[in-house]
């Protein structure tokens, strides 16, 4: 069914908050997610042209990396981007088969691949890019917010996190039900200030993004570059300099 | 957008027939049909062939064409889905018309099933232009121009076939001539307004706004998060040269909208009207699959955004 769910009250919205200040721009998240969705429940994550000069594949987590600012306050911002599971998924109400679903006890937006017709009309929906085509299956592919981890019993409790979350070496990437406000995750955004990627379209994402902080320790005045050295010694240098160029 | 093949077809062939239908519907529900039953007999079955055409191209990019009756599962709120139910019972709807065309050659069923076959016609090119229309990342799509102008270009292109029609089964034009000449003149008001519209629209969003940051802040891309193209940036990635644009926005309407008014209005005079109203419709053929080109090759999606592209 491709209606958005009413959510039943006391329903979870499980989504992750992403920390721009702390992300160092690192790509594991995007790999330990590569590696366990490619054996997990829904099959392999297709890779193309593989050891070819145009490599190819779906991944479900792309990191960019911009320059943001200019002089004193500019600053490197990385940003994982990934499906912000919102809670108006335009990509979930304009699929023609019901393949595409929000699910109403936590929010998570999956697509069966049982009913994808591979149509593409999800992935044109989507303002974030976050779904792409699995060629091989043809069938629409997305991230699952590890439904296949986090609901897992076999494994310890402190595992049951998304991949991209658990892998994080700055501890960037956070998990948890954001409809709470108590929780770990709903407490940061209050916090830091948590923002909605591309507000202004009104997709109400659930994924939260904590904006980079204004640095706090001072950093040392830049060198000035150094011009041609004078004197005699300079004078010697470019006497070497010429004999070794020669 | 990535101009894909299915697409262009689906949605030209499919103009060309509902807007027949809508054409032949209509005469005949105010009783405008010329006399004869097998123009609208011949004229339905044409229009079903060309829905039909463009419904089966539209398959053609599916992923799994296996499952495509799914399709017709979502219509409370997939327009793409309505799009679907809606094609669907245009069929029998209009296999009735004809069938009284056939058995009555007018009366109440003809006028009624005529009414009922345009409406079922212009609601599933409603349905073609809403699925477009509702997609908010695209700026060119997500417009009031859309709508309106898919019926607009359906009725135009049906005038068009229509015209040919009359000319080829009754030896003159006659009305339809006057009606093709005249939808193309709309037709061609409604293209320079529509890029009238996008050339002024401004993006609808930065990259400041997609990364997070407050509005206003400058930034640039340092860092892909790959090397090659990926599937966001083939489908959502696609640019066209501006200077290509204008070429071709020129071709649409000269091609698409100038020659078939004019070829029209020779037929109406009878001067040629099988020759003049068979190159019309070649003629807004071509101009139509330009313009339908143009309308996926100029829009841009937000998500490209984030690669650094312009939207």
């Amino acid at each position: 069914m491709t209606m958005l769910p009413k959510s039943p009250p006391g329903a979870k919205k499980l989504g992750l908050v992403i920390d721009l200040d702390t992300c160092v721009g690192c790509h594991a998240c995007a790999v330990s997610c590569k590696e366990w969705n490619t054996k997990g429940e829904a099959g392999l994550l297709p890779d193309y042209d593989k050891y070819g000069a145009e490599p190819d594949g779906v991944w479900f987590n792309r990191i960019h990396s911009y320059e943001s600012g200019a002089g004193d306050g500019c600053r490197t911002v990385n940003l994982p981007r990934s499906c912000l599971h919102c809670e108006d998924a335009l990509c979930v109400t304009v699929c023609p088969t019901g393949a595409s679903y929000k699910r109403a006890e936590d929010g998570i937006v999956l697509v069966d691949a049982d009913k994808c017709i591979g149509c593409k009309l999800c992935s044109w929906a989507c303002p974030y890019g976050a779904r792409e085509f699995d060629e091989d299956a043809g069938v629409m592919r997305k991230c699952t917010l590890c439904i296949d981890r986090i609901y897992d019993k076999d494994l310890p409790q402190a595992e049951r996190e998304p991949a991209c979350v658990a892998t994080c070496p700055s501890r960037a990437r956070h998990f948890g039900d954001l409809a709470d406000p108590q929780s770990k995750v709903s407490q940061l955004v209050k916090k830091r200030g948590g923002v909605d990627l591309l507000g202004e379209l009104g997709y109400r994402p659930t994924n939260k993004y904590l904006p980079p902080r204004k640095a706090t320790i001072p950093t040392a005045p830049r060198e000035a570059p150094t011009g041609a050295a004078s004197g005699i010694g300079g004078a010697l240098l470019k006497l070497l300099d010429r004999a070794l160029s020669r | 957008m990535r101009p894909a093949a299915s697409v262009l077809l689906l949605t030209t062939l499919t103009g060309f027939g509902y807007g027949l239908l809508a054409w032949l519907g209509a005469c005949a529900a105010l009783g405008l049909l010329p006399a004869g039953r097998w123009l609208a007999v011949g004229g339905t079955a044409l229009a079903l062939l060309f829905a039909t055409f463009g419904l089966v191209a539209s398959t053609l990019h599916l992923g799994r064409k296996e499952r495509a009756w799914r399709a017709f599962t979502q219509w409370r709120s997939s327009w793409l889905s309505r799009e679907g139910v809606a094609s669907v019972l245009t069929y029998p709807i209009a296999i009735a018309f004809a069938a009284a065309v056939y058995r009555d050659g007018g009366g109440i069923a003809v006028r009624l099933l005529g009414a009922l076959a345009a409406a079922a016609a212009l609601v599933t090119v409603f349905c073609t232009s809403m699925i477009y229309a509702s997609l908010k990342p695209i700026r060119q799509w997500h417009n009031a121009h859309t709508a309106p102008d898919y019926l607009i270009y359906a009725v135009f292109s049906g005038a068009v076939l229509l015209a040919l029609l009359e000319t080829a089964m009754l030896g003159t034009p006659g009305a339809a001539a006057r009606a093709a000449a005249l939808a193309a003149a709309v037709a061609w008001a409604a293209k320079r307004a529509y890029w009238r519209h996008i050339d002024a629209q401004s993006p609808l969003a930065t990259l400041a706004s997609a990364i997070g940051l407050p509005k206003g802040t400058e930034v640039k891309p340092l860092d892909a998060p790959h090397f090659t193209e990926n599937y966001v940036l083939r489908e959502m990635g696609f640019t066209i040269a501006r200077r290509h644009a204008v070429k071709l926005r020129r071709i649409a309407l000269l091609v698409g909208f100038a020659a078939p008014l004019v070829l029209s209005l020779l037929a109406s005079f009878s001067r040629l009207p099988l020759a003049a109203t068979a190159a019309a419709l070649v003629c807004a053929a071509v101009g139509l699959l330009t313009e339908r080109w143009l309308f996926f090759a100029e829009a841009t999606h937000v998500s490209a955004l984030y690669y650094g592209r312009r939207i």
